[in-house]
C-alpha cells in the first residue's frame, strides 16, 4: 500500500488511480455450494464479466483484490474463509453472492451453517437470491466498481484500522435505474 | 443389479441368506429379517455384529466384498440402530445389516466392523459425530470431522435442539399434511408477517407487512358464499331480491332446506362452476370449509350439552 493509505491523494490524481483500480479487480471465487455454478456462469462466454475488468480466477488470494463467496458457509469452512481473506493484500473487498452467504438463506435453523459470511468477514455488497442470477452479479460488481471510484482509500484504511470486523464500506452509493 | 462380471445365477435368495447365516452364527443370531423396497435387510443381535460382519464377506456363497455405506437411525425411546449396506461384486447381492444398539439413549454403544472393512472407519467416526455412538474396537472416534471440534450435542439427534428454532419458530405449516381432531387436513395458507421475530421491531415490522398485505377473503367464508350467491342469482335469475336482503342465517337455511330459489341460484351456480375447473376448485374449498365449521358447531353443541347439564343438576 505504501503512502497511499496514508495521504489523501489530489482529486484528479484519485480519480485516475481509483479508475484504474475498480477495472482491474482480481477475483478470488471461494465456490461453496450451488452458487458458484452462477459465479462460473458469470465469468463464461454468454455473460463474460471480464468485460467489466473482473479477472476470474485468481492465482490464490495473495495476488486477489476481491473475493467472492458463493454458496453455504458452514461454521467448520469459516476458519478457511477468514483464514483466506486475511491473506489477501489490502485494499481488497468482499461480495457475498447469494442467501446462505448473506444470511444462512434456506439453512437458518441448521446446526452447522454460519448465518450469514459477514459474522466472519467484512462484506461489501451483497447479492441476494437462491441463487441470483449471473446478471445479478454483474450488477453487484458495477455496484463495487461505483464503490471503489467514489472512495478515498485514506478514509477506507482509517475506517478498517479503526474497526477491522465490521466494517466494510461507508455504503455502496444508489446507482440510477438501469431498467 | 446387471452387472456383467456379477454371476447373478450363484447368487443366493434372502432365504438362503438367512439360513446359512443362522447356520454359521446360530439361531440367537440373526433376530428378524424382512424385504423391503427389494432391498433384504437382516436384524441381528449387537453381540454377534462382528461376527456377521466378517461372516458375511468371508463365506463363499456370500462374499459381500463391497462395503457400501454405514449409518444410524434414532428410534427414540428404542435407542438407535446402527444399519450397514454391504453389496456382492460376483453375485450382484445387496445385503442391509441392522442391529440394535446396547445402552439405550444415554450411552449407545456398537461394536466396530473397521477390522472387517476398512471403509467402515470413518463410516463409523461420522456416526458417532451425528449420533454419539460410540464403536468399540474402532480405532480413533476423536476428532470429530463433520462437525466443529468444540461443537457439544449430537445433531442428528431427534431430540437435538436446534437454537434457531428456539428463537424463531418455523414460519407455516410445519408437516406436509397437518390434521385436526377429526384427522381432516389443516388448510393453512401461510401469510406474510405470521412468524415474526424475537424483537419488538419485528413484530412492529409484522403487523405492517400484514396491513400492507390484506387477506383477501376469509377461507371459510360463510360470508363469501352468500355474496357471491347473490351475485349469481343478480346475473341469472330475477329472484335475487331475495337473496340480496337475506342475512347469512337465511341464506344459510335457505341452501340446507334447497328452497326454489336456493336449489336455482345453486343450479345456476353449478352450471357455471362446469365452465371453469378454476371454480370447481374453489367450490370443492368452500365444501371443506363448510364441513369443519359443520364440525365445529356439532363439537360446541356438545360442549355446550356438557357444559349444560351440571349446571342445571347443580340448580335442582
Amino acid at each position: 500500500m505504501g503512502v497511499m493509505d496514508q495521504i489523501e491523494l489530489p482529486t484528479p490524481i484519485k480519480y485516475v488511480f481509483n479508475w484504474g483500480r475498480k477495472y482491474s479487480l482480481w477475483c478470488f471465487n471461494f465456490g461453496l455450494a450451488c452458487c458458484a455454478i452462477e459465479f462460473i456462469a458469470a465469468s463464461a462466454a454468454r455473460h463474460d464479466f471480464i468485460r467489466h475488468g473482473v479477472i476470474p480466477f485468481a492465482h490464490g488470494p495473495r495476488q486477489a483484490d476481491l473475493l467472492v463467496v458463493s454458496g453455504t458457509l458452514t461454521d467448520k469452512m469459516a476458519p478457511a474463509v477468514k483464514r483466506l481473506y486475511e491473506q489477501m493484500p489490502e485494499p481488497k473487498y468482499v461480495i457475498s453472492f447469494g442467501s446462505c452467504a448473506n444470511c444462512g438463506g434456506p439453512y437458518w435453523d441448521s446446526y452447522s451453517v454460519t448465518k450469514g459470511v459477514d459474522q466472519v468477514i467484512p462484506v461489501d455488497v451483497y447479492v441476494p437470491g437462491c441463487p441470483p442470477r449471473p446478471e445479478a452479479l454483474l450488477e453487484s460488481i458495477m455496484r463495487l466498481q461505483d464503490l471503489i471510484q467514489g472512495e478515498s482509500l485514506k478514509e477506507r484504511m482509517e475506517r478498517r484500522r479503526r474497526d477491522p470486523i465490521t466494517l466494510a464500506a461507508a455504503g455502496v452509493p444508489e446507482r440510477e435505474s438501469t431498467t | 443389479m446387471s452387472g456383467v462380471l456379477a454371476r447373478r445365477d450363484r447368487a443366493l435368495t434372502p432365504e438362503e441368506t438367512e439360513e446359512l447365516l443362522r447356520d454359521r452364527l446360530g439361531e440367537a443370531a440373526v433376530v428378524g429379517s424382512v424385504v423391503e423396497y427389494g432391498v433384504f435387510t437382516l436384524r441381528i443381535a449387537q453381540e454377534h455384529w462382528l461376527e456377521a460382519a466378517r461372516r458375511c464377506r468371508d463365506e463363499p456363497l456370500l462374499a459381500y466384498d463391497l462395503f457400501d455405506n454405514l449409518f444410524a437411525v434414532d428410534m427414540r425411546e428404542e435407542g438407535f440402530d446402527v444399519v450397514t449396506v454391504l453389496y456382492s461384486t460376483s453375485t450382484g447381492n445387496r445385503l442391509v445389516l441392522r442391529t440394535r444398539c446396547a445402552g439405550g439413549r444415554e450411552a449407545p454403544t456398537c461394536p466396530s466392523i473397521s477390522d472387517v472393512y476398512r471403509g467402515a472407519n470413518w463410516m463409523e467416526r461420522e456416526t458417532w459425530d451425528m449420533f454419539g455412538i460410540e464403536f468399540e474396537g474402532h480405532p480413533g472416534l476423536a476428532p470429530r470431522i463433520l462437525t466443529v471440534e468444540n461443537f457439544e450435542g449430537w445433531p442428528l439427534r431427534k431430540d437435538f435442539h436446534l437454537v434457531s428454532r428456539g428463537v424463531k419458530p418455523w414460519p407455516g405449516v410445519k408437516e406436509p399434511a397437518e390434521l385436526d381432531e377429526d384427522g381432516n387436513v389443516i388448510e393453512r395458507v401461510p401469510r406474510i408477517g405470521d412468524a415474526p421475530g424475537p424483537y419488538e421491531l419485528d413484530k412492529v415490522i409484522a403487523e405492517q407487512a400484514k396491513l400492507a398485505n390484506p387477506v383477501p377473503e376469509p377461507v371459510t367464508a360463510e360470508g363469501g358464499n352468500v355474496e357471491e350467491l347473490a351475485q349469481d342469482a343478480d346475473l341469472a335469475s330475477d329472484s335475487g331480491q331475495v337473496l340480496t336482503s337475506a342475512d347469512e342465517q337465511a341464506a344459510e337455511e335457505a341452501e340446507a332446506q334447497a328452497s326454489d330459489v336456493a336449489a336455482d341460484v345453486a343450479g345456476a351456480q353449478a352450471q357455471d362452476l362446469e365452465q371453469t375447473a378454476k371454480d370447481k376448485a374453489e367450490q370443492r374449498r368452500r365444501e371443506q370449509a363448510e364441513a369443519r365449521r359443520r364440525k365445529a358447531e356439532e363439537r360446541a353443541a356438545d360442549a355446550d350439552d356438557a357444559g349444560a347439564a351440571p349446571d342445571q343438576e347443580g340448580n335442582a
